[in-house]
């Protein structure tokens, strides 16, 4: 017998004290309701309404068990409240790394049109990786050079760089670079550092917490910024964003999820400018 | 084994986190009360160079047992070596040594000619019996540096080792050999590194006492050593390098204290061949994973 089921019934009549009505307020008719009311006594051993000429009356027992059904009924409701707060949405979790400022939209949008439903989280590489491991996320784009242990990771996506604003003499010369937070991934920002300082210029990095600090430090005249370009070629002397898609091991992907499709789509965008020098 | 708290292996998370690589490490006081501190210490990884301690260990009791004689000279002919980047790998005519020499250079250059040298001598069946026979994992030596060599000229395609080593630093791409992997590669655990050293601090042959006193004067000391910047503790040290592997194998001496064995081995996330920041942070992990054991001797 579906326990939890009865008790809903015998709740019901309890409140209504009237089977009609109770079962107007289940969305069922009156037989199956009375029927039901009466197994439930019978598997219990325990009368539960007195019914009579002038209706229903709940009796002395019915009202001591009154109290407890309701608890279990409270509790099944907590229990499925609680368990939908794991249960996994059917659409696309994608992790998209801050530091592509500008490129994001573009990049959910490419994925999202036509395609299915897209739950879109941004943040720093080392937070989405994490989430990615959790199971909360199904793809991501994030940095590279960067840790990917126990992930699949598609090959590195090399997206030029422009600087903004316009300089006009080299990149040796120019203001500090405002960038994604370091520990957004460490070893992605230490290359970029690196690279800077081969270029010549002074490696001064200002570590802003996303594109919109980015862009008020640019416009502040403080700092100047390196902007994706996936389909230009890219300021000569600029280190350019390099990135990788990134998704579980076959293992533990989820069924219902095109994996291949939004990781295509993913790389697609990224690598508009290589599709474009080859047509050249 | 007493081990140190959580706090120590959560700071060494930290460390390799910020720096870029995934780290094994494991450190044993040697000597004194037991005491040691790991994290994931039991995982196999590959070592690189750091196969020639083992193959140093097996030569020193070969020494010691009279199979061999460490003064016996040796001919690393031209013609027969492979190419390599320190000691007589790095030159270009036929070098005669002792083997004692050949044991030296091997460690305190990591010379890969001195290296397959060793391996040539003992063959390999024999290098790997006794490594068994001492309780030590026998694949610490699968095969030498020319095997080493070859095996990432042929999964780079590339033919020489220098353009192998430009392929796997390649930022722009992510490369792969099958000398990364510890089931083809020569292989151990942070702490079968460290165990390792024991048995070089505890055996007094005269071969043993050469292997200590090379790995003292280890040429560079930008890895553990740069966490231990005093002139008063000497570190005997053996670095092994291959494209994202860096590790060292160290045994670390403060003056009346016992000495403590450090492994600490690293797979870095940047490809590039030249990463201060990672031998700075292979100082800082040892340094810390040292501290907890440090013991005076009474």
């Amino acid at each position: 017998m579906d326990i939890l089921r009865h008790l809903r019934f015998f709740t019901a009549v309890a409140d209504a004290r009237h089977f009609g009505d109770a079962a107007r307020d289940l969305g069922m008719t009156q037989p199956p309701l009375s029927q039901g009311v009466r197994r439930l006594e019978e598997r219990l051993g325990v009368r539960l309404f007195d019914r009579d000429a002038r209706g229903v009356r709940i009796t002395a027992a019915g009202q001591s068990l009154l109290p407890s059904a309701r608890d279990l009924l409270d509790r099944e409701s907590a229990f499925v409240t609680s368990a939908a707060e794991f249960s996994v949405p059917n659409q696309l979790r994608l992790g998209v790394a801050g530091d592509l400022d500008d490129l994001i939209p573009e990049l959910i949008a490419a994925v999202a049109v036509g395609g299915p439903a897209v739950a879109p989280v941004v943040d720093g590489s080392v937070q989405l990786v994490d989430l990615l491991r959790d199971g909360a996320l199904d793809v991501v784009v994030l940095r590279h050079p960067g840790a990917v242990d126990g992930l699949w990771a598609g090959e590195v996506l090399v997206v030029p760089t422009r600087v903004v604003p316009a300089i006009e003499s080299s990149l040796r010369d120019a203001a500090p670079i405002a960038v994604a937070p370091r520990h957004h991934q460490p070893p992605a920002h230490d290359q970029l550092v690196d690279e800077l300082l081969r270029l010549g210029h002074s490696g001064h990095v200002i570590e802003a917490a996303d594109a919109v600090q980015r862009g008020a430090l640019a416009a502040a005249g403080s700092a100047v910024r390196l902007v994706p370009v996936p389909t230009e070629v890219g300021d000569s002397d600029s280190p350019p964003l390099r990135l990788r898609i990134a998704m579980p091991l076959p293992a533990g992907r989820r069924p219902e999820v095109d994996y291949g499709d939004a990781a295509a789509t993913l790389g697609r965008v990224l690598r508009r400018h290589r599709v474009a020098s080859h047509a050249e | 084994m007493p081990s140190s708290g959580q706090s120590t292996e959560a700071e060494l998370r930290d460390i390799a986190r910020s720096a870029g690589v995934s780290a094994w490490v494991h450190t044993e006081r040697l000597g004194g009360p037991e005491g040691d501190v790991g994290l994931a210490a039991s995982a196999p990884v590959a070592i690189a160079s750091l196969y020639k301690l083992p193959l140093a260990l097996v030569w020193a009791d070969l020494v010691q047992a009279e199979i061999l004689t460490e003064s016996d000279r040796m001919l690393l002919a031209a013609d027969r070596r492979v190419a390599g980047p320190t000691g007589v790998a790095l030159l270009l005519d036929d070098v005669e040594m002792s083997q004692r020499d050949v044991v030296r250079q091997m460690l305190a250059v990591s010379d890969n000619a001195g290296g397959d040298a060793i391996f040539g001598l003992i063959g390999r069946d024999r290098i790997r019996r006794h490594l068994s026979a001492i309780g030590l994992p026998p694949d610490m030596v699968r095969q030498a540096s020319a095997g080493e060599t070859g095996a990432m000229m042929r999964d780079t395609g590339s033919e020489s080792w220098s353009a192998a080593q430009r392929l796997l630093a390649d930022p722009d791409r992510v490369t792969d050999t099958s000398q990364y992997d510890p089931a083809f590669a020569s292989s151990a655990s942070a702490a079968d590194v460290t165990a390792l050293l024991r048995m070089l601090w505890l055996r007094a042959g005269s071969g043993h006492a050469i292997i200590r006193d090379a790995m003292a004067q280890q040429a560079w000391r930008h890895r553990i050593g740069s966490g231990f910047p005093h002139d008063d503790v000497t570190v005997f040290g053996k670095t092994g390098t291959l494209g994202t592997l860096r590790h060292e194998a160290a045994v670390v001496q403060y003056p009346h204290e016992y000495p403590i064995a450090v492994a600490v081995l690293t797979r870095s996330v940047r490809p590039e061949r030249h990463q201060p920041r990672v031998d700075a942070a292979i100082g800082e992990i040892a340094r810390l994973a040292v501290r907890p054991l440090r013991m005076a001797t009474s």
